[in-house]
């Protein structure tokens, strides 16, 4: 199998793909709309253009262990770099899919936040070991960022596929698309990280599932970002929908609260105008209070 | 069309979550368990691995 995948050259058709999906992406006008996406490709464009040349000339004009160093170096900066812009990606889709709806959008980054965030802290918990350091630390830690990012992802392809109705969307919609090629891209990275264990060698079979499941992610991307978008729904929800009702909750609970001075204000915070007004309404409220007369008369 | 993309994404996660299973136990052995999606091959072994992890093998 290793053979058929070095046979098949799958490597090289990458960069191609990649290429054409960011022509694409800036053909469409939806580059900085997609920016977190656009510097994912770009990474990956730049990864390939620095490995293959490495690939070609091993041995040929490059000594093989000093090929493989740069490659390895190359490949897990990569990586580590691909993991952090995963997560922005999935942040950023997250926004785009919950545009309609501001109040869960704002709750869903807010609880998001704090997800990555643990999940950062956990990626680095979990390196830390006393037998790992240097390179073996960074490669553990990129795995375990690596690996909640792509559950992070199918969480988010679960969620857009199943409530795609509320936020107007559709199976033609770009962030769909993404959604769906970036949980591909997720399951293969897993799948990768239970098999790894049993392939010593670079070019595998699991090394081939890897190209064709990129080639047809980038290629489905492709078609998404080269035809027109079809345009959002107007989203009519039932009055008892339960996406409208946390929506105005959420709303509710974002809002900034007035704030009241009870006590302990020193005379000299106020403006003389304001103490001519407040000197002014005490004197005229004293008397109405002092005499009941003036009260009877005023309920008569 | 609709169930057919339901169940296709519910295929995808059901095998991430079945794959996750498994990289936990891998990863308690103390070894590389991690893969860029790319179609580049991955580098498996150490950097001052001996045969190059047959780097030169592949052409």
């Amino acid at each position: 199998m290793g053979n058929l995948l070095a046979g098949l050259h799958l490597e090289y058709v990458e960069p191609i793909l990649c290429g054409m999906m960011i022509f694409f992406l800036v053909r469409s006008k939806t580059a900085r709309q997609f920016l977190f996406l656009f510097a994912l490709l770009c990474v990956r464009l730049s990864c390939s253009l620095i490995c293959l040349p490495l690939l070609y000339f091993c041995g040929r004009g490059i000594e093989k262990h000093l090929a493989y160093q740069t490659y390895f170096y190359v490949y897990w900066t990569s990586y580590a770099l691909e993991a952090i812009l995963s997560l922005l990606v999935i942040y950023s889709i997250f926004r785009l899919a919950m545009a309609p709806l501001k109040g869960l959008q704002t709750l869903g980054m807010l609880v998001f936040r704090w997800v990555a965030a643990i999940s950062v802290a956990v990626a680095i918990g979990v390196a830390v070991t006393p037998h790992l350091s240097g390179i073996k630390f960074m490669v553990a830690m990129v795995t375990q960022l690596q690996q909640t990012s792509s559950i992070l992802t199918l969480c988010l392809l679960l969620f857009v596929c199943f409530a795609i109705r509320p936020m107007g969307l559709s199976y033609q919609s770009r962030i769909f698309g993404v959604s769906l090629g970036l949980g591909i891209m997720a399951t293969v990275s897993l799948v990768n990280a239970a098999w790894l264990t049993h392939s010593p060698n670079m070019y595998s079979t699991i090394s081939l599932i890897n190209g064709l499941a990129v080639g047809l992610t980038l290629l489905m991307w492709s078609a998404y970002f080269a035809f027109p978008e079809p345009k959002r729904r107007i989203i009519v929800l039932p009055t008892t929908s339960p996406f409208l009702r946390w929506n105005q909750i959420s709303m509710a609970l974002g809002d900034d609260p007035g704030y009241v001075a009870v006590g302990g204000i020193p005379p000299e915070l106020f403006a003389p105008a304001e103490l001519e007004v407040m000197r002014r309404a005490s004197a005229k409220m004293t008397p109405a209070l002092e005499s009941p007369a003036a009260m009877h008369s005023l309920s008569a | 069309m609709k169930l057919i993309v339901r169940a296709f994404v519910a295929v995808l996660v059901l095998t991430g979550a079945a794959a996750t299973t498994q990289t936990s136990s891998a990863s308690t052995q103390n070894k590389v368990v991690a893969a860029r999606t790319s179609m580049l091959p991955i580098p498996s072994c150490a950097p001052d691995d001996p045969n190059a992890c047959g780097m030169s093998q592949g052409r």
